[in-house]
């Protein structure tokens, strides 16, 4: 109790708030910006926190993941699209009652819950760790085997469209995050003698690449929808009002999104529908429900943010993440030095409570910021995306060089950026294949561990039987539900590129076999036997597609039908994703050539213009500003910019890409 | 011929003075390479001794901690043989898992370690400890010895835990089996969870976690490795003083003193895993001047009040090693004998381990 007052005294701390504080505004604008979230966003802000103290990094991380889910609900009430997977159900409601011209009564109702929910899911956070000590203890070997392996079922099953395409998405992860030396032998798998991939590649890399650039080249590609920002608007004390006469909703549903966040794999993306559905049922006239009813902006919202609480709960005590942002978390605790587990509730206990504060302060400050500057922040849904995008990628790549300062990094960005694309473009599951990639690792040694300690009788202990009844039990429940929304894929176009797709992916497998199955064998069974079994799901989505796509008759039995669910993508767009892509390969050989100032300057003024010449002087202000910005980092971070081939040529300032000393 | 020779003395002395005039770093700014992440063991090593340094460097010169993980230290004890310049302005902070990359003779090591030029080592040590139902007194490892298995953590064999196989082979525990892929706190913790039967700890954990325990009769200390001087002379660890060394309990198990090709093995194991398990190293070709301007400022910020009052609260209880003879421990922990490696690689292969040190 003592450390949990003095946590809240060490958060007031001025330079605890500000980093509070910066976190919080990086995570409004993510939330705001539609696609970005608080994977990407935490993903920009890691490669910078691991030169700080603890404290400040975790303040800043929390800030930045807490208000995503606050935020998000300016484009899903004004534009109608969601800024985060978990606004999708505000969309419904918000969006009826903007166009009815109550707008601001929708925000102020949606940033109020959020509040609520925010708040009450660190408290329930705060009281399971006073509990959490005998639940740790009695994670063996086994049980914390079981749960990561359950924890990789149901994201699988839960965030792809399809669910054996997710399952496979998984695989593949745990596949690539098995590259590097192999932790019981130390033999090195696939690194093709470099040292780069002997401790594969980093985590804020992969997320980057597979969050960060698809959003970016995604939002280019949608062209924008018709924004529209907030000019005094009345009715944001009415919203607040409709809150309060709505209490029980709203802890219930705080209740709702503090459990599903805390299952793996459910929190970012469903959590917000299940609220919604659980509105629907319990209301007795439920006609008003998608025509503008503030009570069904109320449910997701404070439920989505209630889920961050939740979602805590394993990432903390077992290291285990739920979702793609928490992958990032537990990577941000890895670089500064924070094993998850016993120690966050023992001896690191005045730090997660640190946490927990600064989880319900980034809620408060959040809603206090949307509330208070509306207008201001709802202005910022007018920003083009073609002005928007290329400030992003500078700030990505400075991001990725602050992390090793290693050009390899760059590969390795762009590597998991084309995976990353190719995976939204074909419907294959991001988040599974991130989180599969962060636990590979895990899951080889835990095989090993539980296998010497107690060979196959963990299955028979009791927590273990638990895990399994509850896991399988809640996947049924919810692909029950999820897979009612089929869409008719029939009048797709690009199916045939979807079909070749699986056969390059099926690439991976076959290399790694061919590569690694001469190792000893206690280095290869592992990747070797993933390998196999993502081959046979590979080759059963190949078929069913190929199934669905000749109409086979066999599209009658109710397995392969149960399979084919959306085994196809219907969002296309990805030839006009790709050439954005190929547009950042171009900017890294700058790079290469010029240095990354000039390289800069260069691609933000071509990228603008490019798109509208009479924008010109927007990009010279913007790459300006960008250079004094990036120039006052670097002087903060001593940090050197990579160095180009003219730069080692020409003696050039070292701000500009010259050499240190 | 007496005023000769004080006009000898004298001008030797000036001479001397003149040479450490010489070296100043005023103005400058050292580079301090650490090979690991922020907050681990030898970046609080580093950043403890970092003010202190600058206190009793000539010129007072600011010293920038850098820190590049990877690789096993690798990558950043690369670096530093890449880019240190030998001239005082770089300084290499290095622990066991550094050593051992280079005694175990992986391919990936690009540093030169043993002419690295040695200012400071801190020396720690191993507790063995286990449950209290596996044994029946403190010390008493007979009935560990007659288990069927007794489980213990083991990081991987490329690195300094490779030295517990030795060890439990060396005192007859037959029954010893490594979980691998267990750090040091995940150990603790499946140790604790008693899925694991035997434990290792550090100086810091074993006070902080390990010592309660054992006073709530939880656990039972078996020994430690022991505390090697320059003469090879073995001595209990004042931490836990009742606790025998490995040389004891080695005699007890064995009937014979630790003497021959298992006392050159645990001469260098003990190098690299106690004696050296800190170090703070000057590049390769450093001139002599540097090198002792960096020894001297090392002994003075050692006998300083304030470093006394707080290392033995941050660094432990053991004596630091300054100068010359830390040169001698560095090389016999960096440069294992090809008896002492085809010892290790023995029990690797009895341990079915397909690790081999080269």
């Amino acid at each position: 109790m003592e450390q949990f007052v003095s946590a809240f005294f060490q958060l007031f701390e001025l330079t605890h708030l500000l980093f509070l504080f910066s976190g919080t505004l990086l995570g409004l604008v993510v939330g705001i910006l539609p696609g970005l979230g608080g994977t990407s966003g935490l993903a920009l802000v890691l490669p910078f926190v691991y030169s700080l103290e603890p404290s400040y990094a975790l303040a800043m991380m929390i800030g930045v993941l807490a208000p995503t889910t606050t935020s998000d609900t300016f484009p899903a009430v004004l534009m109608g699209i969601p800024g985060t997977a978990g606004s999708q159900a505000t969309v419904m409601d918000g969006f009826p009652l903007s166009k009815k011209g109550m707008a601001a009564r929708a925000l102020s109702a949606a940033f109020c819950s959020s509040l609520m929910g925010g708040v009450f899911g660190a408290f329930i956070l705060s009281i399971s760790i006073y509990y959490a000590i005998p639940i740790i203890m009695a994670f063996g070997f086994g049980e914390q085997f079981l749960l990561i392996i359950l924890a990789l079922l149901m994201v699988g099953a839960l965030t792809g469209e399809n669910f054996i395409k997710g399952i496979t998405a998984c695989i593949l992860g745990l596949i690539i995050g098995s590259i590097g030396s192999a932790p019981i032998t130390g033999d090195l798998r696939f690194t093709f003698g470099t040292l780069y991939l002997v401790e594969g590649v980093p985590i804020v890399i992969v997320g980057l690449g597979l969050f960060a650039l698809p959003e970016i080249v995604g939002l280019l590609d949608s062209k924008g929808a018709i924004a529209k920002a907030l000019k005094n608007e009345k009715g944001w004390f009415r919203g607040i009002k409709d809150v309060f006469k709505n209490w029980f909703l709203v802890l219930r549903c705080s209740s709702i999104g503090c459990i599903v966040g805390a299952l793996p794999g459910l929190g970012g993306t469903v959590v917000d529908w299940i609220a919604y559905s659980h509105l629907k049922q319990t209301l007795k006239d439920n006609s008003d429900i998608g025509k503008g009813d503030i009570r069904g902006v109320i449910a997701p919202e404070s439920a989505n943010n209630a889920k961050e609480g939740g979602a805590l709960i394993p990432t903390l005590l077992f290291g285990i993440p739920g979702s793609g942002n928490k992958v990032l978390l537990l990577g941000g605790f890895i670089l500064i030095g924070i094993e998850p587990g016993l120690e966050m509730v023992t001896t690191h206990l005045d730090l997660t409570y640190l946490m927990i504060w600064s989880l319900a302060i980034a809620n408060i400050l959040g809603a206090g910021l949307c509330i208070g500057f509306a207008s201001h922040i709802s202005k910022l849904t007018l920003v083009r995306y073609y002005i928007l995008a290329p400030v992003m990628i500078v700030l990505i790549f400075f991001a990725t060089f602050n992390i090793n300062r290693d050009w390899y990094d760059f590969i390795g960005l762009l590597g998991f950026g084309l995976i990353g694309i190719t995976f939204k473009a074909f419907g294959w599951s991001r988040p599974a294949l991130l989180i599969g990639f962060f636990l590979s690792t895990k899951v080889e040694l835990l095989s090993y561990q539980t296998q010497a300690v107690y060979g196959l009788t963990f299955l028979t202990r009791p927590v273990s039987i638990i895990l399994i009844v509850l896991c399988f039990g809640t996947i049924l429940l919810l692909l029950r539900q999820k897979f009612k929304q089929n869409y008719s894929a029939s009048a797709l176009k690009n199916k045939k590129s979807q079909i070749y797709y699986v056969l390059i992916l099926l690439i991976l497998p076959l290399l790694m076999i061919s590569v690694i199955s001469s190792l000893d064998y206690r280095a290869s069974l592992y990747p070797v036997s993933l390998c196999f079994i993502s081959i046979i799901l590979l080759m059963v989505i190949f078929f069913v597609k190929i199934i669905d796509y000749n109409k086979h008759r066999l599209l009658k039995y109710s397995i392969v039908k149960f399979v084919n669910i959306n085994i196809y993508e219907q969002n296309s767009g990805f030839n006009n994703q790709f050439f954005y892509y190929l547009s950042f390969i171009g900017y890294l050989i700058m790079n290469f050539i010029v240095g990354f100032p000039i390289a800069s300057v260069i691609f933000i003024n071509t990228f603008i213009i490019f798109h509208d010449k009479r924008d010109y002087k927007i990009s010279i202000i913007i790459s300006f500003v960008l250079l004094v910005v990036l120039w006052f980092l670097s002087h903060m971070l001593t940090l050197q910019f990579p160095n180009g081939l003219i730069g080692s040529l020409i003696d050039m300032p070292w701000w500009l890409g010259g050499e240190l000393n | 011929m007496f005023r000769f020779f004080i006009l000898l003395l004298a001008g030797l002395f000036a001479f001397s003075l003149n040479a450490h005039a010489k070296v100043d770093f005023s103005g400058k700014t050292i580079t301090w390479v650490v090979p690991f992440k922020e907050g681990g063991g030898t970046s609080r090593f580093s950043r403890f001794i970092e003010p202190f340094l600058t206190k009793y460097l000539p010129g007072n010169p600011t010293i920038k901690i850098m820190h590049i993980p990877g690789g096993g230290a690798i990558k950043g004890s690369n670096y530093f043989q890449k880019n240190a310049k030998p001239d005082g302005t770089y300084i290499f902070g290095c622990s066991t898992s550094v050593i051992v990359n280079v005694a175990t003779g992986n391919p990936l090591v690009k540093y030169n370690l043993s002419s690295y030029k040695p200012v400071l080592l801190l020396p720690q040590n191993t507790h063995w400890f286990t449950r209290s139902d596996l044994i029946d007194e403190a010390h008493d490892i007979s009935k560990l010895q007659k288990r069927k298995l007794v489980l213990y953590g083991l990081k991987t064999p490329a690195s300094a835990d490779l030295f517990h196989i030795w060890v439990f082979d060396k005192i007859g525990i037959k029954g010893a089996k490594p979980i691998p892929g267990l750090s040091s706190s995940g150990a603790w913790q499946a140790f604790q969870r008693g899925e694991i039967h035997l434990n290792s700890q550090g100086a810091a954990k074993y006070i902080k976690n390990v010592k309660p325990q054992i006073e709530k009769g939880k656990i039972l200390d078996i020994m430690t490795l022991g505390l090697v001087d320059a003469n090879g002379n073995i001595s209990r660890n004042p931490l836990a003083p009742n606790a025998p060394t490995f040389s004891e309990m080695y005699e007890k198990v064995n009937g014979k003193k630790l003497s021959g090709d298992d006392l050159e093995a645990f001469y260098s194991i003990a190098a690299a895993w106690s004696q050296a398990s800190k170090s703070m190293l000057l590049p390769e070709n450093t001139p002599d001047d540097i090198v002792v301007v960096y020894r001297d400022a090392a002994k003075k910020m050692v006998n300083d009040p304030d470093f006394k009052a707080k290392a033995t609260k941050v660094l432990g209880p053991y004596p630091l090693t300054v100068g010359e003879e830390a040169g001698a421990i560095i090389k016999k922990a960096a440069i294992f004998s090809d008896n002492t490696k085809k010892q290790l690689n023995k029990v690797l292969k009895k341990h079915k381990f397909t690790y081999r040190v080269k």
